[in-house]
């Protein structure tokens, strides 16, 4: 865009300024609207999930509802508590909104790019770190013991699940070779539009334990505790009311809107589809837009599925989730991954592999002995480490303070 | 060690899971609970005062209102009680629609109730839905026959107020029709789902002697592995008539609450399959007609009569003086009696179980507070 | 102890799931039937049989509603007779015996000329917002007078409004055919009796009018509005204020209304019934407004004094605040 505006005539900083700032408007704009859309489409979904009809007064078919829920929080009162720190108390917001948007800038849309970043895994990685920050800032400004204890249990929730979405990504980087969200959706390109990351098993385990990890990054059922209304320690966000709890809201569906985006472009090939490559120029653009888009949503609607079925998970055993189950995943899958990689592409690390099974393959030419080895191995270390853990973390015990003879004995009944 | 302190912390009234207006006192130890005290009475109405003020007659509307989601189980135990007293006789086609509509309130109960409870779980209120679906449809026909959906005042001394005719008897075969995929849905939806093995199984477990000695009743009881059902120990009603199982749980935990709510909500079905086939032609009549029904006066004396509400055990206890109303008037409400067992049931257990426990005992405020 | 009178084969154990955590097959099977029934209600046809256990079951209230049975009941309604004009209610006084919460409020008739009571109701008041609805007061009516109407739509910001008296309270009989057919065809015959006697029994002057002759003149077909725009009633105490006259009262029976309010204001030695009454049928309110704030609360907020006072009770109010003020030195 700043190349079309410099040929226009505009000087060249001039050009990047104002491409910048048209990037950044839409990129703000289409974050919200998006997010507008995503609140309507999770309200209509999940009604006829429980057989009746969503929102469908305010405008057709409750298509303007976001719109008069934006107009409600911003005429409701904005009501700091008085002791409260006022700096944290209104940074916090600022600060979980910024990181959301901070993340759209990588995010492809489709084959369009409005930053290219070398590292741009990395990049979106660490945007989604500084959630937690937001989050402390929120329990901690508040002056209110149970919205720091809130706050603290959705830190701790929001790093533990960190790591197994972090390292749930470097299989993804490990296949492509390379950081950059570009590369990683041109590397999803063969088999005719349909070489998704998804189809390998690596990609497969992959896929389940990142958007596992992001429904839990997100704060979605089943591990929704820092909003849960029904659990007695109020979340983090009790004292905040009005605009400043818009802001929370929106950037917790942004956030989710991103994680569908960065899911689809990481594991479900972006923008690729039949039909990309042969249409080429502004409408293979588009088609790719609209796959892209595809995915997104389906993606978000399966968040939207599990979130009507399944309860949440209690605290203590959500951590233990992350912590005892999906991380030796990750670190199981890593290692799935890198045999993937070597079986691959290894010729010159490990000839011996050109001798038994031929040349690696090309983009022209496709191996298939050696993906069908491939295939194989990683299937059997994933499913047998899936297994293994399964067996090893299964717990049907409940502790207790006192046993019941004790109790009786001690008088306490 | 680590001298930990403990910290009491305020649950409810105001609160969206308490299942009205209801405070517990807890005191926790990190995030183990080591006492909890129930606080109710903001809902208390007086009703049994009053039940001193008005007449018989004039009570039967106030009974609505204790359990207010089964108002004709407590018309009926209510108008039994009074016919104890009196001596008044109730015709074989009464009993029955008494029955069939006891039977009703069960399954739309339990519905409700487990919905609740899963949506306070997290289960963002499907299950819920589905069982107001339901229950929509059984209250439409108690509109029709009592003439309003909640708060029924249907039982009368010596019978019903009206009777139930061909288009209640073909809606309620149509609705059995769509009860057992709604059974199965639910048990499909939740009862093997993990989320729901991990919070339910093992919490809140109250062992067998500890609920008898707080004379807990109906599901809990049951859940808790004793075989005590009203409904066969002393059969009111026509209840010795129909071939029905009372389920039973093993460990008292939560999981073992649900699994007999579920069981009996299926057994009920199987009662009014069996009550819709007996039921008696018109010619016995649906109310005792020597019955005045407003100068009713009951010998002095006094009565208890008990049903199995789905709550647990509903008694009213009336003593007499010879007079039009009486002279006390006492309510046996199953939720009062079932919730001096919660805070034994919660010890040791994390914070957030309480309000799972707090849903599987079912209470509702207005039979607690009266 | 053997609680249990249960033979073995009538008890059940609930089969528990207590295996050890598996693959998620539990959760998955879950959301297919959560997808199943997404699936049809967006695509399939809307719930509209008891039978049905899936698609959408709103009605889309208020485009859609659904038809409420006969024996619905939600607030008393009076019936007068279409023909001849005249209320079916007696003053019998058996609904306010038995109404629970005590709600309705009935003064008997009397004849003007003999002064002895009449089976007719003066007034006849039921507040709304107190009543539950329990039906007891139809049930026990032996002349078929009070009835239970449909109509739920009663919300309202102006409380007063819901103290109805019997202008509002009055529906012809063809209102309660059309909402309960059965049920009124079945009480029909010995009600239209009854009210013949009644008829009888009552001296042509009482009774409401409904713009037409009183003595079974030409049957006209009444609309059946309830006298909108009627002041809000005040509770029919014995001795408090005056409950407004009606709008579509003939002028003799006004004229003689206002006649026998004079007789009594007389009779009472005036002062305190500051009503005017009015030649035209407007409205009259009296409202004499006690104002307890001023003498029980001192430094509270005083509350206005009303408009509709007397001047020596104006005075009186007034000197009383004066007092209360300098006592507390202002």
């Amino acid at each position: 865009m700043a190349d079309a505006l410099t040929q226009l005539g505009f000087a060249s900083w001039l050009s990047v300024l104002i491409a910048s700032i048209i990037k950044v408007t839409l990129i703000l704009v289409g974050g919200s609207v998006g997010m507008m859309f995503l609140t309507w489409y999770e309200r209509r979904a999940i009604s006829y999930m429980q057989d009746r009809r969503g929102p469908n007064r305010v405008g057709p078919q409750g298509l303007l509802q976001p719109i008069s829920e934006a107009i409600k929080t911003m005429t409701k009162e904005d009501a700091t508590p008085r002791e409260a720190d006022r700096i944290v108390h209104f940074l916090a917001p600022v600060v979980m909104l910024g990181a959301t948007v901070l993340s759209f800038a990588v995010i492809p849309w489709g084959r369009m790019f409005p930053v290219d970043l070398n590292a741009a895994v990395l990049f979106v990685i660490a945007t989604g770190g500084l959630h937690s920050i937001g989050m402390m800032m929120a329990g901690w400004g508040s002056n209110n013991k149970f919205a720091l204890l809130g706050g603290m249990r959705g830190v701790a929730q929001l790093i533990s699940y960190e790591i197994p979405q972090v390292m749930a990504i470097i299989p993804v980087v490990l296949m492509t070779g390379s950081m950059s969200l570009q590369k990683i959706v041109e590397a999803q390109n063969d088999f005719g539009g349909l070489g998704w990351f998804v189809f390998s098993p690596v990609g497969l385990l992959g896929f389940a334990l990142f958007f596992t990890a992001s429904l839990a990054e997100g704060e979605r059922t089943p591990f929704d505790i820092p909003e849960a209304d029904s659990e007695i320690i109020a979340g983090y966000m009790t004292e905040y009311s009005g605009m400043k709890f818009a802001v929370f809201y929106l950037s917790n569906y942004m956030s989710n809107l991103a994680v569908c985006f960065i899911t689809a472009t990481l594991y479900l090939g972006g923008g690729n589809g039949p039909g990309v490559d042969a249409l080429g120029g502004f409408a293979g653009g588009l088609l790719s837009l609209i796959y892209f888009l595809l995915k997104s949503f389906a993606l978000f609607f399966i968040m939207v599925l599990i979130r009507a079925t399944v309860p949440r998970l209690r605290v203590d055993q959500l951590m233990g989730f992350a912590w005892k189950f999906l991380l030796p995943l990750v670190l199981v899958n890593i290692l799935s991954a890198s045999f993937w990689v070597a079986l691959l592409r290894w010729d010159q690390q490990w000839p011996q592999l050109t001798e038994w099974f031929g040349a690696p393959s090309t983009a022209d030419a496709t191996n298939w002995g050696r993906l069908a080895i491939a295939v194989v191995l990683t299937l059997l270390i994933n499913a047998g480490a899936v297994a293994l853990i399964m067996r090893l973390t299964n717990r049907n015990v409940q502790k207790h303070l006192y046993t019941t003879d004790e109790e009786l004995a001690l008088g306490l009944s | 060690m680590l001298k930990t302190e403990e910290l009491q912390i305020n649950i409810g009234p105001q609160h969206p899971s308490t299942h009205g207006v209801f405070r517990m006192l807890v005191t926790v130890d990190g995030e183990t609970l080591v006492d909890l005290k129930p606080v109710f009475g903001y809902l208390h109405r007086n009703h049994e005062q009053l039940g001193e003020v008005n007449t018989y007659l004039q009570n039967m509307p106030f009974t609505d209102r204790l359990d207010y989601f089964n108002s004709m189980v407590n018309n009926h135990a209510y108008a039994r009680a009074v016919e104890t007293l009196a001596g008044v006789e109730v015709p074989e086609r009464a009993q029955y629609i008494r029955v069939i509509m006891d039977e009703l309130s069960r399954i739309l109960n339990h519905a409700t109730a487990m919905g609740f409870m899963l949506g306070d779980m997290g289960a963002w209120q499907t299950a819920l839905l589905w069982g107001m679906r339901e229950r929509e449809k059984i209250l439409d026909m108690f509109e029709y026959v009592s003439g309003a959906r909640m708060m029924c005042n249907y039982c009368r001394f010596g019978g019903v107020v009206r009777d139930i005719d061909d288009w209640f008897i073909t809606e309620l075969k149509k609705l059995m029709q769509g009860l057992p995929h709604y059974f199965d849905d639910f048990e499909g939806l939740l009862l093997n789902s993990e989320i729901l093995l991990a919070r339910a199984r093992n919490i809140g477990v109250l062992p067998k002697e500890l609920a008898l000695a707080y004379s807990v009743t109906g599901p809990v009881l049951r859940g808790s592995g004793v075989a005590y059902d009203i409904r066969k120990a002393e059969p009111y009603a026509v209840y010795d008539r129909f071939k029905f199982k009372v389920p039973v749980g093993t460990v008292g935990d939560v999981y073992d609450r649900f699994l007999v709510r579920i069981a009996e909500m299926r057994e009920s079905y199987k009662i009014l399959e069996q009550a819709i086939e007996q039921l008696p032609d018109a010619t016995g009549g649906f109310i005792n007609p020597k019955v005045k029904q407003q100068s009713l006066k009951a010998p002095a004396g006094e009565a208890y009569a008990r049903v199995e509400s789905p709550k647990g055990e509903l008694g009213f206890y009336l003593v007499s003086d010879g007079s039009g109303s009486a002279y006390r008037y006492k309510v046996r409400a199953p939720s009062f009696i079932n919730l001096s067992s919660l805070a034994d049931m919660c010890k040791g257990y994390s914070i957030a179980d309480v309000v799972v426990i707090l849903g599987s005992i079912d209470i509702v405020m207005g039979e607690v507070d009266r | 102890m053997t609680l249990s009178h249960l033979a073995t084969e009538d008890v059940f154990v609930v089969e528990r799931n207590d295996a050890d955590f598996r693959a998620g097959q539990g959760m998955t099977k879950g959301l297919g039937i959560v997808f199943r029934k997404f699936r049809k209600a967006l695509f399939g046809k809307p719930n509209s049989d008891r039978a049905d256990t899936e698609g959408q079951f709103n009605v889309q209230y208020p485009e859609e509603r659904l038809v409420l049975p006969e024996a619905y009941r939600n607030m008393p309604i009076l019936l007068y007779d279409d023909a001849t004009g005249h209320e079916l209610c007696t003053s019998c006084f058996q609904c306010e015996r038995i109404c629970p919460p005590q709600v309705i409020h009935i003064t008997q008739a009397k004849d003007p000329a003999t002064g002895k009571p009449v089976p007719a109701a003066a007034n006849f008041v039921l507040e709304y917002d107190t009543c539950m609805s329990c039906g007891y007061c139809a049930e026990v009516c032996p002349f078929d007078a009070i009835k239970m109407d449909h109509d739920f739509e009663l919300s309202t910001g102006n409380h007063p409004e819901l103290d109805v008296n019997y202008d509002r309270l009055l529906r012809p009989i063809s209102y309660y055919e059309a909402i309960a057919p059965t049920m009124w065809s079945d009480v029909k015959e010995q009600a239209m009796k009854k009210l013949q006697n009644n008829i009888k029994r009552r001296p042509g002057a009482i009774g409401r009018d409904h713009g037409q002759k009183v003595k079974g003149g030409a049957a006209v077909a009444v609309a059946a509005t309830p006298v909108a725009g009627a002041a809000p009633a005040a509770a029919a105490k014995p001795r408090g204020p005056v409950a407004a006259i009606g709008k579509n009262m003939p002028e003799e029976k006004v004229a003689k209304l206002i006649s026998i309010r004079a007789a009594n204001a007389a009779k009472r030695g005036g002062g305190d019934a500051g009503a005017a009454p009015v030649a035209e049928a407007a409205p009259i309110v009296e409202t004499v407004v006690d104002t307890p704030a001023a003498s029980a609360a001192p430094s509270g907020p005083v509350a206005a004094i009303g408009q509709n006072m007397s001047e020596d009770k104006r005075a009186k109010l007034e000197a009383i605040r004066a007092a209360k003020r300098a006592q507390r030195g202002e």
